[in-house]
């Protein structure tokens, strides 16, 4: 048996080996319990680490692509060590991006307006029925192997994108990147290399962030071995909430209401003293500022430049700095949202989009953790406490 | 599921979770060693005696048995949710026949949650305002992808028809007969809530991030999709649908006993003894396929149950509901890889009362995974 100590962060867990079972305190939300072990990624609060495969996520940021990335987080190789696996991968990856025309009609069908969620995951759900047969292994093992839902998520990003902007979807070329494919069918023109970098480097920062609600929603589901399809559409069933969906949106309404950077202090001090809360700060993991941020502040200052939008930088800028020296002492502090936000939106997309955009990203280390708890062989199933009335027995309608 | 055990109160536990108690409830109360299950205190046996499904569904989302006028308040909720969006029906027809009809299903929910009244507010009264229309929604749906299997065009609604009485006309394109809807309804009332099994707990961990219930109940049905969980009633039935006689039954289970061959319909993690689902539908079963002249198919099932339990029973496997429901579902008419979905129907009142309990101090659901350096 092991004893882990419980930390109120639970992913400073790191062992050779783990010998189940294990004993923890268990928490609000079964925050401290360990519900997996996992060889994808790791993420120390203490020391700000995340890395993936055992690489730290500073030293792949701008220097991997995406594809890249993906690659190392589900295969677990390195893209240099097996470049003709690689190239195999993102071969596969590109080409799922051509959809059957009844699920492009199907979505296309649905009122633009919808939450761009809702539209991903019922073209995910279509999609699922032209990958899948009644006949075909339950499991869909095979498919889920073949990755290509990866690519097909980036493929229905890109025609949801479209179809709310009332525009076609660019035709699908395989010498292009999943985000390049996606920036032109968010904004209608062929992007420019650095935004499709940038937009790059944000899947890879959100590529794998330990058992998030969309990861571990798909990995109960997987667990009982269900097809990838009815998993996917499970994780983004978990995407679907405010709490989940929603910061992107919260942080440009605040950004937007800002009267500017020289009065940021008083405004953050306004709405704390109302009891409001500051839309970027605080987060289950860390206790100490999020390692992506620093990566992403900086990013952010540059593509605000690019813009020629600086005063954007200057406000995010300003109302971090005034909302950590209220927050910070008390353990708040930013998070990626902060920064990504206002990236999202420069780059083009509506806040409402951003889950979506932040889907394509997260496909890589859910399916990379997807994988692991199909190969785990074990149905997720907590017990519960019974605590209800005791025996009692139906009287006649009339007595009720 | 509420009150989460104390920050401060340690539990041993395996892989997958197993031992570990996520928390309270106050819905079902499983017995695996005396075979019992209870909703809300009620053992199912009684509630199949003497209720409708729309009286078990509302005790299980509320806590207590309607009173007339309650009842008569929510049978006319369910019955003004019986017309789910166009574009939902519509759907089937972007979709190819030789996908799963659960996948199918599945994918006209998605459609249907496209078009749900105040789709975004996570508000507990909002959240509460959706059982009755993702039941009815869910039942008329569930009937259209059953009827596209043949091929048939979807069947509307009859407002005079209770819950199972209505899906079965709405599935088979004619008035069932009473047999069949106290049948039906009875199948309905024994899996309407099962406890925290896996697909519930996945529909709890959606609820927990803010979504809307379908939401919840879109992962739920992802579960139970998979072949370790809900898949198994079908394939109880076209293992015991090979069988002709009770004679070849034996033969064939002792055959498949001495290869050490697992039956599908047999067995489960809770019940180390006779399911009382299985109890309680058994009668039914019996005279429903004696009603149709298919007595034969009840005496194949007998002679595969007593085979498999005198041989496994003594380790703690026994017939489990997935064996039962198709002795059932097959007499009305329903076709064998369509059974998952009147599963996934009454299922998922079970899914919605833990999450509806669950909601009101609802932390999201974040578990850890320990990273292994090797």
């Amino acid at each position: 048996m092991t004893e882990l100590d419980t930390l109120s962060a639970s992913f400073a867990w790191r062992a050779r080996d783990l010998e189940w079972p294990v004993t923890t305190e268990v928490g609000r939300g079964l925050s401290g319990v360990v519900a997996a072990t996992t060889r994808v990624m790791w993420l120390d609060p203490a020391s700000g680490t995340l890395s993936y495969r055992g690489v730290p996520v500073e030293s792949v940021a701008g220097r991997w692509s995406f594809e890249q990335v993906a690659f190392l987080l589900i295969s677990g190789r390195s893209p240099g060590d097996d470049g003709a696996g690689f190239e195999a991968f993102r071969e596969r990856l590109r080409s799922s991006r051509r959809l059957p025309p009844e699920v492009t009609a199907l979505v296309r069908d649905l009122d633009p307006a919808t939450h761009p969620t809702r539209l991903l995951r019922a073209g995910v759900s279509a999609l699922g029925c032209w990958e899948l047969g009644a006949d075909d292994e339950l499991s869909g093992d095979r498919h889920w192997r073949e990755l290509r839902i990866v690519g097909q998520v980036a493929g229905l990003v890109a025609e949801v994108a479209a179809h709310r902007a009332g525009r076609a979807r660019p035709t699908v070329d395989d010498r292009e990147t999943l985000a390049d494919g996606i920036l032109g069918a968010v904004t209608g023109v062929a992007p420019d290399r650095a935004d499709g970098d940038l937009l790059d480097l944000l899947w890879v920062l959100y590529a794998a962030h330990g058992l998030d609600a969309p990861t571990f929603t798909s990995m109960i589901v997987a667990s009982c071995l269900a097809d990838p399809y009815f998993n996917v559409v499970a994780g983004l069933s978990a995407l679907c909430g405010p709490r989940q969906g929603g910061a992107s949106e919260a942080v440009l309404d605040q950004l937007a209401a800002q009267p500017g950077p020289e009065h940021a202090v008083e405004w953050v001090r306004g709405v704390l003293s109302r009891g409001g809360r500051i839309a970027g700060f605080g987060h289950r993991v860390y206790r100490m500022p999020d390692p992506r941020v620093v990566i992403l502040r900086r990013e952010l200052a540059r593509l605000a430049r690019r813009r020629g939008r600086p005063e954007v930088f200057e406000a995010a800028l300003a109302l971090e700095h005034a909302a950590t020296a209220e927050l910070a002492p008390r353990g708040v502090h930013v998070n990626i949202n902060f920064y990504a936000a206002p990236i999202f939106a420069l780059l083009g997309a509506h806040p409402a989009l951003v889950p979506c955009l932040f889907a394509v990203g997260r496909m890589a280390g859910l399916v990379a953790l997807v994988r692991e708890a199909i190969d785990d062989v074990r149905l997720i199933r907590p017990l519960s406490r019974y605590t209800g009335p005791p025996e009692r027995r139906v009287g006649s309608a009339s007595s009720r | 599921m509420i009150g989460i055990a104390a920050p401060a109160s340690p539990q041993r536990y395996g892989r997958g979770l197993d031992g570990l108690v996520a928390g309270d409830t106050r819905i079902a109360e499983l017995d695996g060693v005396a075979g019992r299950l209870l909703y809300r205190g009620y053992p199912i046996g009684d509630l199949v005696a003497h209720c409708s499904f729309e009286e078990v569904s509302y005790l299980v989302l509320n806590g207590e048995l309607p009173s007339p006028d309650r009842l008569e308040a929510w049978r006319s909720e369910l019955v003004r949710w019986r017309r789910p969006p166009d574009r939902a029906i519509e759907a089937l027809a972007r979709l190819p026949r030789r996908a799963h009809p659960l996948a199918q299903y599945r994918t006209m929910l998605t459609v249907a949650a496209c078009h749900i009244p105040e789709a975004e507010d996570s508000s507990l009264d909002a959240q509460w305002r959706r059982p009755a229309r993702i039941l009815s929604w869910t039942s008329a749906l569930a009937a259209a992808a059953i009827r596209h299997l043949e091929g048939a065009p979807p069947v509307g609604p009859s407002d005079e028809l209770g819950f199972a009485a209505n899906f079965l006309l709405q599935s088979l394109g004619r008035t069932p007969t009473a047999a069949e809807v106290r049948a039906f309804d009875a199948s309905l009332i024994v899996q309407a809530e099962h406890g925290l099994h896996a697909a519930a707990f996945a529909a709890l961990v959606v609820i927990s991030t803010g979504a809307d219930l379908g939401s919840a109940v879109l992962a739920g049905i992802g579960a139970l999709s998979g072949a370790r969980h809900g898949g198994a009633n079908q394939l109880a039935f076209e293992m015991m649908a090979g069988l002709a006689d009770p004679d070849q039954a034996r033969l064939w289970a002792r055959a498949a006993l001495a290869r050490g061959q697992r039956f599908p319909g047999f067995g489960h993690r809770v019940y180390r003894c006779p399911d009382p689902r299985v109890r309680a539908l058994e009668p039914i079963a019996e005279e429903l396929l004696s009603r149709r002249g298919l007595s034969e198919r009840w005496q194949v099932y007998l002679a595969l149950r007593d085979e498999v339990e005198r041989a496994l029973g003594p380790r703690g496997i026994f017939a489990n509901v997935d064996s039962i429901t198709g002795l059932i579902y097959h007499p009305i008419g329903l076709p064998a890889t369509a059974f998952p979905i009147p599963f996934c129907l009454a299922i998922q009142t079970g899914w919605m009362a833990h999450c509806l309990e669950y909601l009101p101090d609802g932390a999201m659901i974040e578990p850890g995974a320990v990273y292994l350096d090797r």
